[in-house]
């Protein structure tokens, strides 16, 4: 049971599985940013990408009579973003030019874009829940050349991450790069991050804000476009009533884990990506399948608690910095950082384990009853409440990790070694797997820097 | 409430006196309005007879009565609280369902496509001999047809063509009819002779052909009577449903259409027991939308409200269903403290995710909520649902856990207190206490707020939270009150429908008793009209977000208005245009420092 988990797990299909299952995370994250930094966050990205699905699907079928199987697919992705783009504009009217509130606005445009799907498709096929009576089309998928196969080593690896993936996959990727050269490389770009800094400023210095929002909000709309059309089109070939379930929300969340910069957004969509496919490996084994349906959403909100401690620890280095001036060692407190970060890791994967506690007390019957589940349950409880007992002064005051810098080491390598150590024991024995992972532990702890740590700082080291 | 002052016009005292008056006048004219709608809406008679009907059949017309009294009262409180707002509102609800009209003229822009589309039939009638012909379609006597314009087909047939063979001098009828009652295409029907003539057309057939042949049902079907063949050799019958006019096609969908607003705006108070299905909802929708306005009082954008709703029911549903044999008075008040328990601690958590990590509350909450729901449904699949049963949902709750019913035959219960009870436990809250005074500062000025010596963190903390009191309340309802069971979607976007209710409201709590029952009027309306009608229910959603877009675009109007006016020094908490964004604020500053 485990075996097949792991197998699947450590494979490169698994890694196909997560290019496939980040591209509608990442798309929108896409979108999220540009609107974001901008200053007009778009809520409303949800309803968008159900508009576009709802709209990919259906003109996908409708059109393939009259153009043909081969372009019906692009016509498709060509009216859904149509649709995506005039929300996203008619959300700009409501906020820029009759002064709605953006928040509200973007609900507005999240119910609308799951109503009128709902209803639309209701009027079309008298069926409420998928168009699985259409005949939708599927946008194409890419085939690598087989020469990349016959590469040693890697070549098979490849190969299989990468073929067979839609063209959606790749548009995707290339958009991470796309956005990139936008923003940091046009004059429109510089026009758009300006607007969201300062709009005053940017209004001073001749920039129209107004129209640098609208064109922000209609590329926003655009990514959710692509990712709704992904949903409905990429590997399925129909629509479901909110098929999104969230991934517009969590999009939201992305840019700000990502630094709000298009690679971290793209890493950071991976992780989510990463959550995803894990959620539905898990589901193979014998758990209930709300369990594994919950992490993607538990990894959001982790995520936003980790960026908001990672904000707060950054503030307080940089305060230590204004006081210290000269004096302040920029490695060191570097290191100190990301030893912190690595407590608030530690601490919110415990969290999990408390969640899958209430879980297993809550819901006994669906994990083999209360003779298996408590026993696991109050484990893994405690366990769980004791890892974020002992990581957690470190994450209120950052400072603490400077004078109590052999606790710091004790609590993290104790947590990683209980992490790894679990994770191990799917390969070995239980005592060569936390060996191991006593190593590993102390490796990575070594790896961050837990070393310059513990010497201290050294003044007068780094001249400013 | 203090958003009054601000627009009362401070002079002439009469002026002061309309709004109390047409709110006294509103609320008794809605109050006998809704109970003369409810027992038939027909002769003054006719009503009598009905209502003593109920007297004896269940004693409770005096707690309807109670009821439609207390819809009045909510209409008055509505007039009173909001002024000429109030009238603002009432314009943007009814923008609103023109919107939606239109809508669903164009959802039945194809209803007059029933005369086109459906089976039918073709066959000749005579009592001449009948001739076999390998080449023909059919013969004397025989019926053929098909299926014109069917849905979900690739290729639908539009016209048909039918050949049979002919002697000279046969007199034959040509029919052509709908297959089957259902259908009612309109067919027009020619004969065409052997040698490509046209010898006869028909697009009707009168009353006494439909008398004379059977197989003929309406009007709508064709006949070719009395046909004398010229000549030997195939005939061909070309049947196809008649064209549609612009005005036929415009008409049938304003028929229809009107047909569905009927029961969109009047269904809810038919009958009875439409008319619970509307109170019990509006029950629901209030709490839910008192939840909202705390959290938008403080002008945090929490949804989680969602989350909340289903702890409290989740909760409240335990202890309803493990409560065996004790009585009710111990276990409803157990399970309802329960049940706000619950969800203030599941408002709790993005309360300390917004105020000490500065989480962004509309991300969280809406994770959350997913989250609430997965546990939930993990909870009533693995634990609540007995083993028997045949789909996802628990078993009925022992009598001691439902709440006691107003009127018989109905979910409406003392819900109906509860609410109230909430109703003035709220507007204590905001109007009347520290803390709510905490709220409505920070809302309005949260630099304010910190300077002035509020802990604004543990105010917004505690905001989100207490709104997880009435939203787990809500959820308490849901699961005691209306369902008396646990079941799967026991809440389909609640939040939402509650950010519509209190934005109408203002969040004002005075005045969300009357947004709660407007909105689900139009909730259970949809409902009936999707029964009635068969217009799919979303188009109240639809509307549902015009009115979030107009009610948030016009109360920006209002905050730039009373921006213009900073002549006189206002008040620092402005309630009725707590919605703003700070970016909001910069940017019309900005504008006006372009004009200057």
């Amino acid at each position: 049971m485990f075996e097949t988990v792991r197998d699947s797990i450590f494979s490169a299909l698994f890694l196909a599985a997560i290019l496939r299952v980040t591209t509608p995370i990442l798309l929108p994250s896409l979108g999220a940013l540009i609107s974001d930094r901008a200053g007009v966050i778009n809520i409303g990205l949800e309803g968008m990408m159900l508009g576009a699905a709802f709209t990919g699907a259906v003109v996908s079928a409708f059109a393939a009579p009259v153009v043909g199987v081969e372009l019906a697919p692009w016509v498709g992705l060509l009216s859904a973003c149509g649709i995506s783009v005039s929300m996203a504009l008619l959300l700009g009217l409501f906020h820029l030019r009759f002064k709605g509130d953006l928040i509200l606005s973007g609900v507005a445009m999240n119910v609308l874009g799951s109503a009128a799907t709902v209803a639309i498709l209701y009027e079309l096929t008298g069926n409420r829940g998928d168009s699985g009576d259409l005949a939708s089309l599927q946008m194409p998928f890419i085939q690598l050349p087989a020469f990349i196969n016959d590469i040693p080593l890697i070549g098979g690896f490849l190969y299989t991450v990468f073929n067979n993936q839609s063209v959606m996959t790749w548009i995707a990727f290339f958009s991470i790069f796309a956005v990139w050269f936008i923003l940091y490389r046009t004059p429109f770009g510089m026009h758009l991050r300006a607007s969201g800094e300062n709009p005053s400023a940017a209004e001073s210095v001749g920039i129209r804000v107004t129209r640098v929002r609208y064109a922000a909000l209609a590329l926003s709309g655009l990514f959710a476009g692509f990712g709704g059309v992904h949903l409905s089109m990429g590997y399925l070939s129909l629509f479901q009533r909110d098929m999104t379930s969230g991934r517009g929300f969590i999009a939201l969340a992305t840019p700000l884990l990502g630094g709000n910069n298009p690679v971290g957004t793209g890493i950071a969509s991976l992780v989510f990506g990463f959550f995803d496919a894990l959620a539905i490996r898990i589901g193979s084994l014998q758990l209930p399948s709300m369990l594994p349906q919950m992490i993607p959403y538990i990894a959001v909100v982790m995520a936003l608690v980790i960026y908001a401690l990672q904000t707060r620890q950054l503030l307080r280095v940089r305060a230590l910095r204004s006081v210290e001036g000269i004096h302040f060692d920029v490695s060191y407190w570097r290191v100190v950082s990301r030893l912190s970060v690595l407590h608030v890791l530690m601490a919110m994967i415990a969290v999990i384990g408390i969640i899958i506690t209430i879980s297993l007390f809550s819901a006994p019957d669906g994990f083999g009853g209360a003779a298996v589940a408590y026993p696991i349950g109050a484990i893994i409880g405690i366990a769980s409440a004791l890892l974020i007992v002992i990581n957690i002064p470190f994450i209120s005051r950052v400072e603490r990790l400077t004078a109590q810098g052999m606790w710091s080491a004790a609590a993290s390598t104790l947590s990683l070694t209980v992490y790894f150590g679990l994770f191990l024991s799917l390969f070995f024995d239980t005592i060569p797997a936390v060996l191991i992972a006593v190593v590993l532990a102390f490796a990575v702890w070594l790896v961050l820097g837990g070393w310059r740590m513990l010497r201290g700082s050294s003044p007068t080291a780094a001249p400013a | 409430m203090t958003s009054t002052p601000r627009r009362t016009p401070p002079s002439a005292p009469a002026a002061r006196l309309i709004a109390p008056l047409l709110a006294a006048v509103f609320a008794i004219g809605v109050t006998f309005f809704i109970t003369y709608r409810i027992f038939g809406g027909e002769t003054l008679d006719a009503v009598m007879q009905a209502i003593n009907d109920r007297q004896t059949e269940a004693n409770d017309f005096a707690a309807i009565l109670f009821i439609n009294a207390l819809v009045g009262i909510s209409v008055a409180l509505f007039i009173v609280q909001l002024r000429r707002i109030a009238l603002r509102v009432t314009i943007t609800v009814v923008v609103a369902l023109i919107f939606g009209f239109i809508m669903t003229t164009v959802f039945n822009l194809d209803s007059a496509n029933r005369y086109i589309r459906g089976e039918f039939r073709v066959s000749v009638v005579t009592e001449a001999e009948v001739i076999e012909d390998e080449a023909a379609d059919m013969e004397y006597g025989q019926a053929r047809g098909d299926d014109f314009n069917r849905q979900g087909v690739l290729n639908p047939i539009s016209e048909a063509a039918y050949t049979f063979a002919g002697r000279q001098g046969d007199l034959i009828n040509v029919l052509a009819y709908a297959a089957n009652r259902r259908s009612e295409v309109d067919l027009q029907v020619e004969l065409i002779a052997p040698d490509g003539t046209s010898i006869g057309a028909s697009n009707f057939a009168t009353d006494e052909q439909v008398e004379q042949f059977d197989d003929l049902q309406s009007v709508n079907d064709a006949i070719i009577q009395g046909i004398t063949l010229p000549a030997d050799g195939l005939y061909t019958i070309h049947v196809r449903p008649q064209d549609l006019q612009t005005g036929t096609i415009l008409s049938e969908a304003l028929t229809n259409t009107r047909g569905a607003y009927e029961a969109f705006l009047l269904g809810a108070i038919s009958r009875v027991n439409r008319w619970a299905v509307w109170i019990q909802d509006a029950l629901t929708l209030i709490l839910v939308g008192l939840a909202i306005s705390i959290v938008f009082r403080a002008r945090q954008f929490s949804l989680g409200a969602e989350g909340q709703l289903y702890f409290g029911a989740l909760v409240s549903g335990v202890i309803a269903l493990s409560g065996g044999a004790l009585p009710g008075w111990i276990i409803i008040p157990v399970a309802l403290v329960a049940a706000m328990t619950a969800g203030f601690l599941w408002g709790l958590l993005p309360g300390i995710l917004k105020a000490y990590l500065n989480a962004n509350e509309l991300v969280s909450t809406l994770m959350l909520n997913t989250i609430a729901v997965r546990f939930y449904e993990l909870v009533l699949t693995f634990q609540l649902q007995p083993p028997e049963a045949g789909y996802t949902a628990s078993s009925d709750y022992p009598l001691s856990g439902q709440l006691p019913v107003l009127v018989a035959n109905t979910q409406v219960t003392i819900a109906v207190f509860i609410v109230i009870i909430a109703v003035i436990a709220v507007w204590l809250l905001i109007t009347r206490t520290p803390l709510g005074y905490e709220i409505r500062t920070a809302g309005s000025n949260l630099k304010f707020a910190n300077y002035g010596g509020i802990n604004t963190k543990r105010t917004i903390m505690l905001s989100l939270a207490v709104s997880g009191i009435v939203a787990g309340l809500a959820g308490a309802h849901l699961g005691m009150g209306i369902h008396r069971m646990l079941i799967l979607n026991i809440s389909l976007g609640l939040a939402f429908e509650g950010v519509v209710v209190a934005l109408l409201a203002r969040n004002n709590p005075l005045v969300i008793p009357f947004t709660g029952l407007l909105y689900a009027y139009l909730r259970s309306g949809a409902q009936f009209m999707e029964r009635d009608a068969n217009i799919s229910f979303e188009i109240v959603r639809i509307i549902q977000a015009v009115i979030i877009l107009l009610i948030t675009a016009e109360a920006l109007l209002a905050f730039v208005q009373s921006r213009r006016k900073l002549t006189t020094p206002a008040e620092p908490s402005t309630p009725t245009t707590t919605m703003e964004s700070p970016r909001l604020i910069i940017e019309s500053s900005a504008g006006e420092k372009k004009n200057v």
